[in-house]
């Protein structure tokens, strides 16, 4: 991605390499200017206007970015067309310094296979490219290319309308897409030591031996306070602040957090008591076998379900009669009864077993004397 | 940490400061020593709330929310201890420490200045003479430093932050010689080695600390960074999401740099959420919204966003000021270009020389780019072409690169290679642009394929545009002699506007399409076309000529 962790610098050398070359090609160039002046003229083409050069120039002289990069290749460029030039043979030419400006293509009629070639050898070294500039688009017209054909007088003057037309310069817009950089990352600054000591005056090493920055298991506030406060006894004196999640369900790690540490806060409380303000049987008593009788007719008949035609209190009543709890003027202290009652048995190993026993032997295993289990079955 | 928050943070909210008295419990050294400073101070609070009378200061609270990085309460809690008669003078300095973090740099000078004279209120001074461009401030502080280790890293981390890594890696290096066990100093010498783009050496140092610290929050961070660099994007933002998995959500420190970074390894998405309210907070947050809008072709939100930042110093310091330099020139390049402004054009030319001529990046991707754009901008094609080839092998089928390589290319009249690097161009919206579809035709004319210049014509919707393209075709295409698109495009024209110049160049390109035939280089059935192309236009010339094309069909028995 964006920039190269070992930097390039092809571009010095090689406009160096450029210079030399082309200086020597320069040589070469002058000299056989020199033999062939005199030789042929060539007009001007209808392609020389679209060279550009001079207004290139122009804006140059106006404004130099680097002065060493711009003169050297400013001279390597203007060289380097001249070195184009004299690779050619069929150069020919008015003076040598203005042969940018005027001409700056060679006449291909015949020579179009070594322009071939020349482009060729251009193409597989692409980097060097600066160097086809002074040669001209291949294929232009050249109206002496059909002075041959034998035509009649009458289409030899019909031809002259095609030069009669001069082709406009159509200029085109040039459009600079901006390179858009990447997107930059944030790493922060270094630690710069503008930090307050520890207010003991000892050494807190924060910087040095770890970064001064908090760990990222840091305990939760709320459920610290809730754990302070179970430990010390001291219950509402601090007021414990809740905060909320945002986007729940795009942050389920921050729910079962929660949940899991007050769990475990609850998990570490010691089990609720509660006192009654009547006497209660003891739960072992109520535990205690039916008499014989009343087993005998469980047998036949079924405890009440649920769907008597009753409401709650009075099914709560029959049912708190049905298994000796006594019911004084509030039910909830007799529910409590019925529920640990409840609780009791479930965890019992003894009477687990057993209903287990029970439903993997038969459904129609006769109900024994260990009934228990199936009275609380109604809950 | 971050010290180069520009914008002041928002500090009005009152909270209620609690009459305190206690002296912190062993327990309370666990959580220190485990940097759980949320747990301290939960604790803290709670002895205080329970009223554990025991002797000591308020200093404590204060001294856990600055580490946790909640300037703000570090803050209140100091200011509230300054309003007491008894107050110990050192607490203005720890309460302009905490101005600094915010941002408040005027109030933390002068609460610094309350202090009596210490290291601490030294180094404050310096920072702050940094921050405001004070040179002669920040010599006299630095004068002020003493070789002891807290001054020497303070030095070093202005160093970093003048760009001067290689001077702070200097100072890192010679204090790990003389303290091994200084862990922390491994990872200010990756961020330097970060900055100097060399990302697996930073790897390298990063990892001595990780070893030891597994899951701390800024040597995570910077490794996702390195991995941003070194991989992609995907591979940072696991480094990140890794980071965010081990964190308890109470954990705030860093939050921000995190939702930045995560928006950059995202290539942008959630940009707009994100990044507004981190701007002048996160050096980096404004340059990434102004590339985010760039990536949208947003050319005027981006402007609007960057035209009033004023770099900060004259040269290119820091990877920030960097892009900053970039941005400016790139953003006026296009509001420029957009408008037809030269002003902004020369700017943005001005950026790009100021970059891409610094020692620094003269010699780098993004500073060769800034020269190729310079010269872009000043038509001096060969020099941008220079430029361009020395990076070209980084950017293998951008788009953007290549929309300049070809017209580089193309202007420099290599339109076989600017025909094949425009054809690369794969982006719908640059291919439906004129600049592209003009070039492309004269590079299709200019390589004697003028039949896939009329393609293009034949696909475009008639406008302004068309008109200009048959233009150029009818133009290039005469020069080239390709005569019958030539002889096409000037009916074109000519049927849209009965100029009689469009006239004159039919009548040159019909003639030219004969000669053609006559050499051979033409089928004489072409002869067929010519004739209704001539026959379009009412002038007396017309006949004339007919007739010696007729004659000549006759006497070389083609049908007409």
């Amino acid at each position: 991605m964006s920039t190269p962790a070992v930097k390039l610098n092809p571009r010095r050398r090689k406009s160096e390499r450029h210079t030399q070359v082309s200086i020597g090609d320069c040589k070469l160039a002058f000299m056989e200017r020199a033999d062939k002046q005199n030789t042929k003229l060539i007009t001007n083409q209808p392609y020389d206007e679209c060279l550009e050069v001079n207004d290139s120039e122009e804006i140059a002289s106006l404004y130099t970015p680097t002065p060493r990069l711009s003169v050297s290749k400013k001279k390597s460029r203007l060289l380097h067309e001249m070195a184009n030039h004299s690779s050619d043979e069929f150069e020919e030419d008015v003076k040598p310094q203005k042969s940018e400006q005027i001409n700056g293509q060679p006449a291909l009629s015949d020579n179009e296979e070594e322009e071939e070639d020349d482009d060729d050898s251009d193409e597989t070294d692409s980097d060097e490219e600066e160097g086809e500039l002074g040669s001209a688009p291949e294929g232009a017209y050249d109206p002496s290319d059909y002075d041959h054909l034998p035509v009649s007088t009458e289409i030899k003057e019909l031809f002259q309308y095609i030069t009669r037309y001069t082709p406009q310069t159509i200029e085109l817009d040039h459009k600079l897409k901006p390179f858009i950089p990447d997107f930059i990352p944030a790493v922060g600054d270094i630690d710069a030591f503008l930090k307050v000591p520890r207010p003991d005056g000892k050494a807190d090493n924060l910087g040095l031996l770890v970064l001064d920055e908090p760990c990222t298991k840091q305990s939760d506030p709320t459920v610290l306070s809730l754990w302070l406060s179970e430990n010390s006894k001291q219950h509402n004196i601090t007021e414990v602040k809740v905060k909320s999640v945002e986007n729940p369900e795009k942050n389920p790690k921050a729910i079962e957090n929660w949940i899991e540490s007050i769990s475990e806060l609850h998990r570490s409380k010691p089990p609720a008591t509660v006192h009654y303000t009547r006497s209660m049987p003891d739960i072992d008593a109520l535990m205690q076998e039916w008499p014989s009788e009343f087993e005998e007719l469980l047998g036949k008949v079924s405890l009440p379900t649920a769907d008597i035609n009753c409401d709650l209190t009075q099914y709560i009543d029959i049912i708190c009669g049905i298994l000796d709890i006594p019911i004084y003027k509030s039910r909830i202290h007799s529910l409590h009864v019925m529920f640990t009652l409840y609780s009791e048995f479930k965890n019992s190993q003894h009477f687990k077993a057993l209903a287990e026993g029970q439903k993997s032997d038969t459904l129609s295993a006769p109900r024994s004397a260990t009934a228990e289990p199936d009275i609380l079955a109604f809950d | 940490m971050i010290l180069s928050r520009v914008k002041p943070a928002n500090v009005h909210g009152e909270v209620p400061v609690k009459k305190t008295n206690g002296k912190k419990s062993p327990l309370v050294e666990d959580f220190l020593n485990h940097r759980d400073y949320l747990g301290a101070i939960t604790l803290l609070e709670f002895q205080r709330s329970v009223g554990e009378q025991v002797g000591g200061d308020d200093l404590w609270v204060p001294y856990c929310a600055f580490h946790l990085g909640d300037y703000k309460k570090a803050m209140e809690g100091y200011k509230a201890m300054t309003k007491k008669p008894d107050c110990h003078p050192d607490v203005w300095v720890y309460l302009a420490c905490t101005l600094f973090f915010l941002g408040l740099y005027k109030e933390a000078e002068e609460a610094s200045l309350k202090a009596p004279k210490c290291q601490l209120q030294n180094r404050l001074l310096f920072h702050l003479a940094h921050k405001f461009n004070d040179e002669k401030q920040l010599m006299s502080f630095h004068q002020e430093l003493e070789d002891v280790t807290e001054d020497q890293l303070s030095l070093a981390s202005i160093h970093y932050m003048r760009s001067h890594y290689q001077e702070a890696i200097d100072i890192y290096k010679r204090i790990l010689l003389q303290n091994r066990d200084f862990l922390a100093l491994n990872v200010y010498v990756a961020l330097c080695y970060y900055k100097l783009d060399y990302y697996e050496v930073s790897q390298e140092v990063l990892a001595v600390y990780l070893q030891d610290v597994p899951d701390s929050a800024i040597a995570l961070n910077l490794k996702a960074c390195n991995h941003f660099r070194l991989y992609n994007g995907k591979a940072a933002e696991a480094e990140l999401k890794n980071l965010i998995d081990i964190s308890s959500s109470s954990f705030e420190f860093a939050k921000e740099l995190i939702r930045h970074n995560l928006v950059v390894f995202g290539g942008g998405e959630g940009a707009l959420q994100v990044l507004p309210p981190l701007i002048d907070v996160i050096p980096e947050a404004r340059l990434n919204l102004v590339i985010y809008y760039l990536r949208q072709d947003d050319v005027q939100e981006s402007y609007q966003l960057i035209k009033d930042l004023e770099p900060t110093t004259p040269q290119v310091q820091s990877s920030v000021s960097l892009t900053e330099y970039i941005l400016k020139g790139v953003v006026n390049a296009a509001v420029g270009q957009e408008v037809g402004s030269r002003d902004h054009l020369k700017i943005a030319q001005q950026y790009f020389q100021l970059v891409g001529g610094s020692a620094s990046e003269c010699d780098t991707i993004p500073g060769r780019q800034c020269m190729a754009s310079c010269f872009f901008l000043l038509r001096q094609f060969e020099d941008v072409l220079i430029y361009l080839n020395s990076v070209k092998s980084y950017f293998f089928n951008d788009d953007t690169f290549n929309f300049n390589y070809a017209q580089a290319k193309a202007n420099v009249e290599n339109y076989r290679e600017a025909e094949e690097i425009f054809l690369l161009i794969q982006n719908d919206k640059i291919k439906a642009d004129y600049v592209y579809l003009s070039w492309l035709a004269r590079c299709y004319i200019m390589n004697q394929k003028a039949r896939l210049a009329w393609d293009l014509y034949i696909k475009m919707e008639n406008s302004a545009e068309s008109f200009s393209l048959l233009q150029l075709i009818a133009n290039d295409c005469y020069k080239m002699g390709q005569f019958y698109y030539s002889a096409k495009a000037f009916d074109a024209l000519e049927r849209l506007d009965p100029n009689p110049e469009f006239w004159e160049g039919k009548r040159g390109a019909c003639v030219g399409i004969f000669q053609l035939i006559l050499a051979g280089r033409e089928p004489r059935e072409t002869l067929n076309e010519v004739l209704p192309l001539l026959r379009n236009t009412g002038n007396p010339q017309v006949e004339y000529i007919i007739r010696i094309l007729k004659k000549w069909a006759k006497e070389n028995r083609v049908s007409l």
